[in-house]
Protein backbone atom coordinates (compact mmCIF):
# COMPACT_ATOMS: atom_id res chain seq x y z
CA UNK A 1 0.00 0.00 0.00
CA UNK A 2 2.76 2.37 0.98
CA UNK A 3 4.74 1.58 -2.19
CA UNK A 4 1.70 2.15 -4.38
CA UNK A 5 0.98 5.51 -2.75
CA UNK A 6 4.59 6.54 -2.91
CA UNK A 7 4.91 5.54 -6.56
CA UNK A 8 1.74 7.32 -7.68
CA UNK A 9 2.55 10.47 -5.68
CA UNK A 10 6.15 10.55 -6.96
CA UNK A 11 5.04 10.06 -10.56
CA UNK A 12 2.47 12.86 -10.31
CA UNK A 13 4.91 15.28 -8.71
CA UNK A 14 7.69 14.44 -11.16
CA UNK A 15 5.36 14.94 -14.12
CA UNK A 16 4.06 18.28 -12.86
CA UNK A 17 7.63 19.37 -12.07
CA UNK A 18 8.66 18.68 -15.67
CA UNK A 19 5.57 20.49 -16.97
CA UNK A 20 6.39 23.44 -14.73
CA UNK A 21 10.03 23.59 -15.85
CA UNK A 22 9.46 22.85 -19.53
CA UNK A 23 6.32 24.85 -20.20
CA UNK A 24 4.96 27.11 -17.46
CA UNK A 25 8.28 28.70 -16.51
CA UNK A 26 9.02 29.57 -20.12
CA UNK A 27 5.90 31.66 -20.70
CA UNK A 28 7.21 34.62 -18.65
CA UNK A 29 3.83 35.66 -17.37
CA UNK A 30 3.56 39.18 -15.98
CA UNK A 31 3.84 39.85 -12.25
CA UNK A 32 5.71 36.68 -11.43
CA UNK A 33 3.23 34.22 -12.93
CA UNK A 34 2.29 31.08 -11.03
CA UNK A 35 3.78 27.72 -10.16
CA UNK A 36 1.49 24.74 -10.74
CA UNK A 37 4.05 22.65 -8.88
CA UNK A 38 3.77 24.82 -5.77
CA UNK A 39 -0.01 24.86 -6.04
CA UNK A 40 -0.06 21.05 -6.39
CA UNK A 41 2.18 20.64 -3.33
CA UNK A 42 0.10 22.96 -1.15
CA UNK A 43 -3.21 21.48 -2.30
CA UNK A 44 -1.88 17.96 -1.76
CA UNK A 45 -0.75 18.95 1.73
CA UNK A 46 -4.15 20.46 2.51
CA UNK A 47 -5.81 17.17 1.56
CA UNK A 48 -3.37 14.89 3.43
CA UNK A 49 -2.49 14.05 7.02
CA UNK A 50 0.22 16.27 8.59
CA UNK A 51 2.87 13.54 8.38
CA UNK A 52 2.16 12.79 4.70
CA UNK A 53 2.03 16.54 4.02
CA UNK A 54 5.45 17.04 5.59
CA UNK A 55 6.91 14.13 3.61
CA UNK A 56 5.37 15.42 0.38
CA UNK A 57 6.68 18.90 1.19
CA UNK A 58 10.14 17.44 1.65
CA UNK A 59 10.12 15.64 -1.69
CA UNK A 60 8.63 18.60 -3.54
CA UNK A 61 11.13 20.93 -1.88
CA UNK A 62 14.02 18.79 -3.03
CA UNK A 63 12.71 18.88 -6.60
CA UNK A 64 12.24 22.67 -6.45
CA UNK A 65 15.75 23.06 -5.04
CA UNK A 66 17.16 21.02 -7.91
CA UNK A 67 15.39 23.17 -10.47
CA UNK A 68 17.81 25.13 -12.68
CA UNK A 69 15.70 28.24 -12.01
CA UNK A 70 16.33 28.12 -8.27
CA UNK A 71 19.16 30.29 -7.04
CA UNK A 72 19.08 29.34 -3.36
CA UNK A 73 21.06 26.51 -1.73
CA UNK A 74 19.76 22.94 -1.84
CA UNK A 75 17.42 22.46 1.11
CA UNK A 76 16.09 26.03 1.05
CA UNK A 77 12.73 25.24 -0.57
CA UNK A 78 12.75 21.87 1.21
CA UNK A 79 12.77 23.51 4.63
CA UNK A 80 10.04 25.99 3.68
CA UNK A 81 7.77 23.38 2.11
CA UNK A 82 8.14 20.90 4.98
CA UNK A 83 7.09 23.58 7.45
CA UNK A 84 4.30 25.05 5.32
CA UNK A 85 2.87 21.71 4.19
CA UNK A 86 2.77 20.48 7.78
CA UNK A 87 1.13 23.72 8.93
CA UNK A 88 -1.52 23.67 6.19
CA UNK A 89 -2.37 20.07 6.89
CA UNK A 90 -2.39 20.70 10.63
CA UNK A 91 -5.08 23.35 10.17
CA UNK A 92 -7.12 21.64 7.46
CA UNK A 93 -6.94 17.89 8.17
CA UNK A 94 -9.90 16.71 10.17
CA UNK A 95 -11.77 19.98 9.64
CA UNK A 96 -14.43 19.00 7.13
CA UNK A 97 -15.64 22.60 6.85
CA UNK A 98 -12.22 23.51 5.55
CA UNK A 99 -11.58 20.46 3.37
CA UNK A 100 -15.09 20.24 2.03
CA UNK A 101 -15.22 23.86 0.96
CA UNK A 102 -13.32 24.57 -2.27
CA UNK A 103 -13.23 28.31 -1.58
CA UNK A 104 -11.51 27.77 1.78
CA UNK A 105 -8.94 25.52 0.12
CA UNK A 106 -8.29 28.02 -2.68
CA UNK A 107 -7.77 30.93 -0.29
CA UNK A 108 -5.65 28.82 2.02
CA UNK A 109 -3.41 27.71 -0.84
CA UNK A 110 -3.09 31.29 -2.11
CA UNK A 111 -2.19 32.50 1.38
CA UNK A 112 0.27 29.63 1.87
CA UNK A 113 1.89 30.40 -1.47
CA UNK A 114 2.20 34.06 -0.43
CA UNK A 115 3.84 33.08 2.87
CA UNK A 116 6.07 30.52 1.11
CA UNK A 117 7.46 33.31 -1.08
CA UNK A 118 7.88 35.62 1.92
CA UNK A 119 9.75 32.91 3.84
CA UNK A 120 11.83 32.16 0.76
CA UNK A 121 12.85 35.80 0.40
CA UNK A 122 13.42 36.25 4.14
CA UNK A 123 15.46 33.10 4.63
CA UNK A 124 17.23 33.73 1.30
CA UNK A 125 18.33 37.07 2.69
CA UNK A 126 19.88 35.25 5.67
CA UNK A 127 21.48 32.63 3.42
CA UNK A 128 23.02 35.23 1.11
CA UNK A 129 20.76 34.69 -1.91
CA UNK A 130 20.82 37.77 -4.16
CA UNK A 131 17.53 39.62 -3.84
CA UNK A 132 15.86 41.88 -6.37
CA UNK A 133 14.59 45.35 -5.57
CA UNK A 134 11.70 46.18 -3.28
CA UNK A 135 9.16 47.04 -5.98
CA UNK A 136 9.76 43.91 -8.13
CA UNK A 137 9.56 41.77 -4.99
CA UNK A 138 6.23 43.26 -3.90
CA UNK A 139 4.89 43.01 -7.46
CA UNK A 140 5.86 39.34 -7.62
CA UNK A 141 4.37 38.59 -4.20
CA UNK A 142 1.01 40.20 -4.96
CA UNK A 143 0.96 39.16 -8.61
CA UNK A 144 1.71 35.52 -7.96
CA UNK A 145 -0.93 35.39 -5.22
CA UNK A 146 -3.51 36.69 -7.67
CA UNK A 147 -2.32 34.20 -10.30
CA UNK A 148 -2.61 31.42 -7.71
CA UNK A 149 -6.16 32.52 -6.87
CA UNK A 150 -7.00 32.28 -10.57
CA UNK A 151 -5.25 28.99 -11.34
CA UNK A 152 -6.00 26.99 -8.17
CA UNK A 153 -9.76 26.57 -8.90
CA UNK A 154 -8.80 25.14 -12.30
CA UNK A 155 -6.38 22.64 -10.79
CA UNK A 156 -8.33 21.75 -7.67
CA UNK A 157 -10.67 19.10 -9.18
CA UNK A 158 -7.76 17.37 -10.93
CA UNK A 159 -5.57 17.41 -7.82
CA UNK A 160 -8.43 16.13 -5.65
CA UNK A 161 -9.04 13.31 -8.13
CA UNK A 162 -5.34 12.39 -8.23
CA UNK A 163 -5.14 12.50 -4.43
CA UNK A 164 -8.17 10.24 -4.27
CA UNK A 165 -6.49 7.91 -6.75
CA UNK A 166 -3.33 7.70 -4.67
CA UNK A 167 -4.87 7.53 -1.21
CA UNK A 168 -8.43 6.29 -1.79
CA UNK A 169 -9.51 9.13 0.46
CA UNK A 170 -12.88 9.82 -1.25
CA UNK A 171 -12.76 13.55 -0.99
CA UNK A 172 -15.90 15.18 -2.24
CA UNK A 173 -15.62 18.83 -3.01
CA UNK B 1 -1.57 4.32 20.94
CA UNK B 2 -2.78 7.52 19.29
CA UNK B 3 -0.19 9.50 21.25
CA UNK B 4 2.50 7.11 20.05
CA UNK B 5 1.45 7.72 16.44
CA UNK B 6 1.47 11.48 16.90
CA UNK B 7 4.90 11.36 18.49
CA UNK B 8 6.25 9.30 15.61
CA UNK B 9 4.74 11.83 13.20
CA UNK B 10 6.34 14.75 15.01
CA UNK B 11 9.63 12.90 15.08
CA UNK B 12 9.42 12.42 11.31
CA UNK B 13 8.73 16.13 10.80
CA UNK B 14 11.71 17.01 13.00
CA UNK B 15 13.90 14.58 11.02
CA UNK B 16 12.75 16.17 7.74
CA UNK B 17 13.50 19.68 9.03
CA UNK B 18 16.93 18.62 10.27
CA UNK B 19 17.60 16.93 6.90
CA UNK B 20 16.69 20.16 5.08
CA UNK B 21 19.01 22.17 7.32
CA UNK B 22 21.73 19.55 6.76
CA UNK B 23 21.32 19.90 2.98
CA UNK B 24 21.55 23.71 3.23
CA UNK B 25 24.75 23.39 5.26
CA UNK B 26 26.26 20.93 2.78
CA UNK B 27 25.42 23.17 -0.16
CA UNK B 28 26.76 26.30 1.50
CA UNK B 29 29.99 24.45 2.27
CA UNK B 30 30.33 23.69 -1.43
CA UNK B 31 30.07 19.90 -1.33
CA UNK B 32 30.60 18.71 -4.89
CA UNK B 33 27.88 16.04 -4.73
CA UNK B 34 25.25 18.77 -4.44
CA UNK B 35 26.62 20.58 -7.50
CA UNK B 36 26.61 17.24 -9.32
CA UNK B 37 22.95 16.68 -8.41
CA UNK B 38 22.00 20.10 -9.76
CA UNK B 39 24.01 19.56 -12.89
CA UNK B 40 22.37 16.14 -13.37
CA UNK B 41 18.89 17.63 -13.00
CA UNK B 42 19.77 20.36 -15.44
CA UNK B 43 21.00 17.77 -17.95
CA UNK B 44 17.90 15.64 -17.47
CA UNK B 45 15.55 18.61 -17.82
CA UNK B 46 17.18 20.30 -20.80
CA UNK B 47 15.56 18.06 -23.49
CA UNK B 48 12.14 18.76 -21.96
CA UNK B 49 12.92 22.46 -21.79
CA UNK B 50 14.03 22.48 -25.42
CA UNK B 51 10.86 20.71 -26.47
CA UNK B 52 8.81 23.01 -24.26
CA UNK B 53 10.44 26.05 -25.80
CA UNK B 54 9.46 24.94 -29.31
CA UNK B 55 5.86 24.22 -28.28
CA UNK B 56 5.45 27.25 -26.02
CA UNK B 57 7.06 29.82 -28.34
CA UNK B 58 3.80 31.10 -29.94
CA UNK B 59 2.16 31.43 -26.52
CA UNK B 60 5.26 33.04 -25.10
CA UNK B 61 5.44 35.56 -27.94
CA UNK B 62 1.78 36.39 -27.55
CA UNK B 63 2.13 36.92 -23.80
CA UNK B 64 5.20 39.06 -24.37
CA UNK B 65 3.41 41.19 -26.94
CA UNK B 66 0.44 41.71 -24.61
CA UNK B 67 2.67 42.42 -21.63
CA UNK B 68 4.82 44.91 -23.48
CA UNK B 69 2.01 46.70 -25.22
CA UNK B 70 2.69 50.45 -25.10
CA UNK B 71 6.16 49.94 -23.74
CA UNK B 72 8.01 50.57 -26.97
CA UNK B 73 9.56 53.70 -25.58
CA UNK B 74 11.01 51.77 -22.64
CA UNK B 75 12.28 49.14 -25.06
CA UNK B 76 14.06 51.80 -27.12
CA UNK B 77 15.65 53.15 -23.96
CA UNK B 78 16.73 49.64 -23.02
CA UNK B 79 18.21 49.10 -26.45
CA UNK B 80 20.11 52.37 -26.17
CA UNK B 81 21.51 51.25 -22.83
CA UNK B 82 22.42 47.89 -24.34
CA UNK B 83 24.14 49.68 -27.20
CA UNK B 84 26.15 51.73 -24.74
CA UNK B 85 27.01 48.57 -22.82
CA UNK B 86 28.15 46.87 -26.02
CA UNK B 87 30.36 49.83 -26.86
CA UNK B 88 31.94 49.54 -23.42
CA UNK B 89 32.39 45.83 -23.98
CA UNK B 90 34.07 46.56 -27.30
CA UNK B 91 36.56 48.81 -25.55
CA UNK B 92 37.11 46.12 -22.92
CA UNK B 93 37.59 43.61 -25.74
CA UNK B 94 40.36 45.74 -27.23
CA UNK B 95 42.04 45.70 -23.85
CA UNK B 96 41.65 41.92 -23.71
CA UNK B 97 43.12 41.61 -27.20
CA UNK B 98 46.20 43.44 -25.95
CA UNK B 99 46.44 41.06 -23.01
CA UNK B 100 46.06 38.05 -25.31
CA UNK B 101 48.90 39.36 -27.48
CA UNK B 102 51.06 39.76 -24.37
CA UNK B 103 50.16 36.27 -23.20
CA UNK B 104 50.99 34.78 -26.59
CA UNK B 105 54.43 36.37 -26.63
CA UNK B 106 55.07 35.13 -23.06
CA UNK B 107 54.05 31.60 -23.98
CA UNK B 108 56.29 31.74 -27.08
CA UNK B 109 59.23 32.74 -24.89
CA UNK B 110 58.45 30.21 -22.15
CA UNK B 111 57.88 27.45 -24.69
CA UNK B 112 61.18 28.10 -26.44
CA UNK B 113 63.06 27.78 -23.15
CA UNK B 114 60.90 24.88 -21.81
CA UNK B 115 59.98 26.93 -18.74
CA UNK B 116 57.03 25.68 -16.72
CA UNK B 117 55.02 28.84 -16.10
CA UNK B 118 51.88 30.08 -14.39
CA UNK B 119 50.20 33.00 -16.16
CA UNK B 120 48.76 35.82 -14.13
CA UNK B 121 47.04 39.12 -14.70
CA UNK B 122 48.50 42.27 -13.21
CA UNK B 123 45.83 43.51 -10.83
CA UNK B 124 47.68 46.43 -9.34
CA UNK B 125 50.69 48.50 -10.23
CA UNK B 126 52.79 50.33 -7.73
CA UNK B 127 52.87 49.96 -4.02
CA UNK B 128 52.03 51.82 -0.87
CA UNK B 129 55.77 51.99 -0.33
CA UNK B 130 56.63 55.00 -2.45
CA UNK B 131 60.20 54.10 -3.34
CA UNK B 132 59.71 50.55 -4.51
CA UNK B 133 58.70 49.36 -7.95
CA UNK B 134 56.23 46.51 -7.56
CA UNK B 135 53.17 44.96 -9.15
CA UNK B 136 50.51 42.66 -7.73
CA UNK B 137 49.40 39.63 -9.72
CA UNK B 138 46.25 37.54 -9.35
CA UNK B 139 47.98 34.21 -8.70
CA UNK B 140 49.43 32.97 -5.44
CA UNK B 141 50.24 29.86 -3.44
CA UNK B 142 47.04 28.21 -4.65
CA UNK B 143 48.53 28.31 -8.15
CA UNK B 144 51.90 26.92 -7.09
CA UNK B 145 53.69 30.23 -6.81
CA UNK B 146 56.36 30.62 -4.15
CA UNK B 147 58.67 33.36 -3.00
CA UNK B 148 61.75 34.16 -5.12
CA UNK B 149 60.42 32.88 -8.43
CA UNK B 150 61.30 34.60 -11.70
CA UNK B 151 58.57 36.65 -13.38
CA UNK B 152 58.74 37.17 -17.14
CA UNK B 153 56.84 38.96 -19.88
CA UNK B 154 56.87 38.24 -23.59
CA UNK B 155 59.99 40.39 -23.94
CA UNK B 156 62.01 39.09 -21.02
CA UNK B 157 62.64 39.60 -17.34
CA UNK B 158 60.01 41.47 -15.31
CA UNK B 159 61.15 40.83 -11.75
CA UNK B 160 61.00 38.39 -8.91
CA UNK B 161 58.22 37.27 -6.54
CA UNK B 162 58.76 39.15 -3.30
CA UNK B 163 55.72 38.19 -1.24
CA UNK B 164 53.15 35.51 -1.94
CA UNK B 165 49.62 35.11 -0.63
CA UNK B 166 46.88 32.55 -1.28
CA UNK B 167 45.48 34.14 -4.42
CA UNK B 168 47.89 36.95 -5.16
CA UNK B 169 51.56 37.78 -5.12
CA UNK B 170 53.70 40.89 -4.94
CA UNK B 171 56.40 41.11 -7.59
CA UNK B 172 59.47 43.29 -7.26
CA UNK B 173 60.14 44.79 -10.68
CA UNK B 174 63.61 44.80 -12.23
CA UNK B 175 63.42 48.59 -12.22
CA UNK B 176 63.38 48.69 -8.41
CA UNK B 177 66.48 50.46 -7.07
CA UNK B 178 67.25 47.52 -4.78
CA UNK B 179 66.92 44.95 -7.57
CA UNK B 180 70.08 43.12 -8.62
CA UNK B 181 70.50 40.25 -11.06
CA UNK B 182 73.52 38.34 -12.32
CA UNK B 183 73.72 38.62 -16.10
CA UNK B 184 75.91 37.46 -18.97
CA UNK B 185 76.40 38.96 -22.38
CA UNK B 186 74.96 36.79 -25.12
CA UNK B 187 77.75 35.50 -27.32
CA UNK B 188 80.83 36.53 -25.36
CA UNK B 189 79.44 35.04 -22.11
CA UNK B 190 81.06 37.77 -19.99
CA UNK B 191 79.35 38.12 -16.65
CA UNK B 192 78.30 41.09 -14.60
CA UNK B 193 75.75 42.44 -12.16
CA UNK B 194 72.81 44.51 -13.30
CA UNK B 195 71.20 46.89 -10.80
CA UNK B 196 67.87 48.68 -11.15
CA UNK B 197 67.82 52.46 -11.12
CA UNK B 198 64.10 53.13 -10.66
CA UNK B 199 63.61 53.71 -14.39
CA UNK B 200 63.58 51.77 -17.66
CA UNK B 201 67.39 51.90 -17.63
CA UNK B 202 69.69 49.87 -15.39
CA UNK B 203 73.35 49.89 -14.56
CA UNK B 204 75.63 47.01 -15.56
CA UNK B 205 78.89 46.38 -13.72
CA UNK B 206 81.16 43.83 -15.38
CA UNK B 207 83.12 41.56 -13.06
CA UNK B 208 86.16 41.13 -15.29
CA UNK B 209 88.22 44.22 -16.20
CA UNK B 210 89.88 42.41 -19.14
CA UNK B 211 86.68 42.12 -21.11
CA UNK B 212 85.02 44.62 -23.37
CA UNK B 213 81.42 45.50 -23.87
CA UNK B 214 79.78 47.34 -26.74
CA UNK B 215 76.54 49.12 -27.45
CA UNK B 216 73.87 46.71 -28.68
CA UNK B 217 75.04 43.72 -26.66
CA UNK B 218 72.17 41.63 -25.30
CA UNK B 219 72.11 40.62 -21.64
CA UNK B 220 70.61 37.37 -20.40
CA UNK B 221 69.97 36.25 -16.82
CA UNK B 222 72.79 34.05 -15.60
CA UNK B 223 70.52 31.94 -13.43
CA UNK B 224 70.63 30.90 -9.80
CA UNK B 225 70.98 27.59 -8.00
CA UNK B 226 67.79 25.54 -8.60
CA UNK B 227 66.50 28.36 -10.78
CA UNK B 228 65.54 30.62 -7.85
CA UNK B 229 65.34 33.55 -7.78
CA UNK B 230 66.43 33.62 -11.43
CA UNK B 231 66.13 31.02 -14.15
CA UNK B 232 68.94 31.08 -16.72
CA UNK B 233 68.66 32.45 -20.22
CA UNK B 234 65.87 35.01 -19.73
CA UNK B 235 66.47 38.10 -21.89
CA UNK B 236 67.02 41.14 -19.68
CA UNK B 237 68.00 44.12 -21.81
CA UNK B 238 70.29 45.71 -24.37
CA UNK B 239 73.38 47.86 -23.75
CA UNK B 240 72.67 51.46 -24.75
CA UNK B 241 75.92 53.15 -23.67
CA UNK B 242 79.29 52.13 -22.30
CA UNK B 243 81.13 54.10 -19.67
CA UNK B 244 84.87 54.21 -20.11
CA UNK B 245 85.81 56.26 -17.10
CA UNK B 246 89.55 56.61 -16.71
CA UNK B 247 90.83 54.79 -13.66
CA UNK B 248 87.74 52.63 -13.26
CA UNK B 249 88.49 49.13 -11.98
CA UNK B 250 85.77 47.47 -14.03
CA UNK B 251 83.77 48.51 -17.02
CA UNK B 252 80.17 49.66 -16.55
CA UNK B 253 77.36 50.27 -18.98
CA UNK B 254 73.85 51.58 -19.18
CA UNK B 255 71.25 48.98 -20.13
CA UNK B 256 67.72 49.39 -21.35
CA UNK B 257 65.29 46.64 -20.29
CA UNK B 258 63.41 44.76 -22.99
CA UNK B 259 60.18 44.74 -20.98
CA UNK B 260 57.90 47.76 -21.10
CA UNK B 261 57.07 48.05 -17.41
CA UNK B 262 54.42 50.67 -17.98
CA UNK B 263 52.24 48.36 -20.07
CA UNK B 264 52.28 45.13 -18.11
CA UNK B 265 48.91 43.39 -18.46
CA UNK B 266 49.79 39.72 -18.29
CA UNK B 267 52.94 38.14 -16.90
CA UNK B 268 54.16 34.62 -16.21
CA UNK B 269 55.82 33.20 -13.14
CA UNK B 270 58.39 30.52 -13.87
CA UNK B 271 57.58 27.77 -11.39
CA UNK B 272 60.07 25.30 -12.79
CA UNK B 273 63.36 25.97 -14.58
CA UNK B 274 64.31 23.86 -17.60
CA UNK B 275 66.62 20.91 -17.01
CA UNK B 276 69.10 22.34 -19.53
CA UNK B 277 70.29 25.93 -19.74
CA UNK B 278 68.70 27.48 -22.84
CA UNK B 279 71.99 29.37 -23.45
CA UNK B 280 71.51 32.10 -26.03
CA UNK B 281 68.38 30.66 -27.63
CA UNK B 282 66.14 33.38 -26.17
CA UNK B 283 68.10 36.32 -27.54
CA UNK B 284 65.52 38.49 -29.29
CA UNK B 285 66.01 39.26 -32.96
CA UNK B 286 67.62 42.59 -33.66
CA UNK B 287 65.06 45.20 -34.66
CA UNK B 288 65.06 45.79 -38.40
CA UNK B 289 64.83 49.48 -39.26
CA UNK B 290 61.79 50.26 -41.36
CA UNK B 291 62.70 52.40 -44.41
CA UNK B 292 60.92 55.74 -44.34
CA UNK B 293 59.63 56.65 -47.81
CA UNK B 294 60.67 60.09 -48.99
CA UNK B 295 58.84 62.18 -51.54
CA UNK B 296 60.67 64.68 -53.71
CA UNK B 297 58.69 67.42 -55.41
CA UNK B 298 60.20 69.31 -58.31
CA UNK B 299 58.76 72.76 -58.91
CA UNK B 300 59.55 74.60 -62.12
CA UNK B 301 58.89 78.39 -62.03
CA UNK B 302 56.71 79.69 -64.89
CA UNK B 303 56.43 83.19 -66.32
CA UNK B 304 52.61 83.46 -65.85
CA UNK B 305 51.41 84.06 -62.29
CA UNK B 306 49.37 81.35 -60.71
CA UNK B 307 45.69 82.16 -59.96
CA UNK B 308 44.97 83.22 -56.40
CA UNK B 309 41.75 83.11 -54.49
CA UNK B 310 40.36 86.15 -52.73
Amino acid sequence: MFIRRFAITSAIFLLIFIVQEAFVDQINLPAGGFSIFLILTLLWAALSTPVVAAAVGFGAGILLDLSPNTDGPLGHWTLILVLLSYTISFFSYGDENMRGNPLSLIFMVAAAQFFALIFYIGSGFLLGVAATGFVPTITTLIGSSIWTLIVTPLLLPAVAWLHDLAFDSRIHL
Amino acid sequence: MRNGGENRGRLLVVILIVSALFLITLDLRGVSVIAGLRSGTHTALSPFQRAGNVIISPVKNFVNEVTHLGRTHTQIEDLRKQNQKLREQLIARKNQDGQIAQLKSILDLAGKASFKVVNAKVISQGSSLAFTRTITIDAGTSNGIQKNMTVISGYGLVGVVKEVFTNSALVMLATDPSFKVGVRIAGSQQIGILAGLGSINANLQLLDNQTTIKVGDVLLARGSINGRPFVPGVPVGRVTSVSNAAGAVTQSASVRYFTNFGALGVVSVVIQAPSADPRDSLVPAKPVPTPVPTVTVFVTPTSSPSPTTK
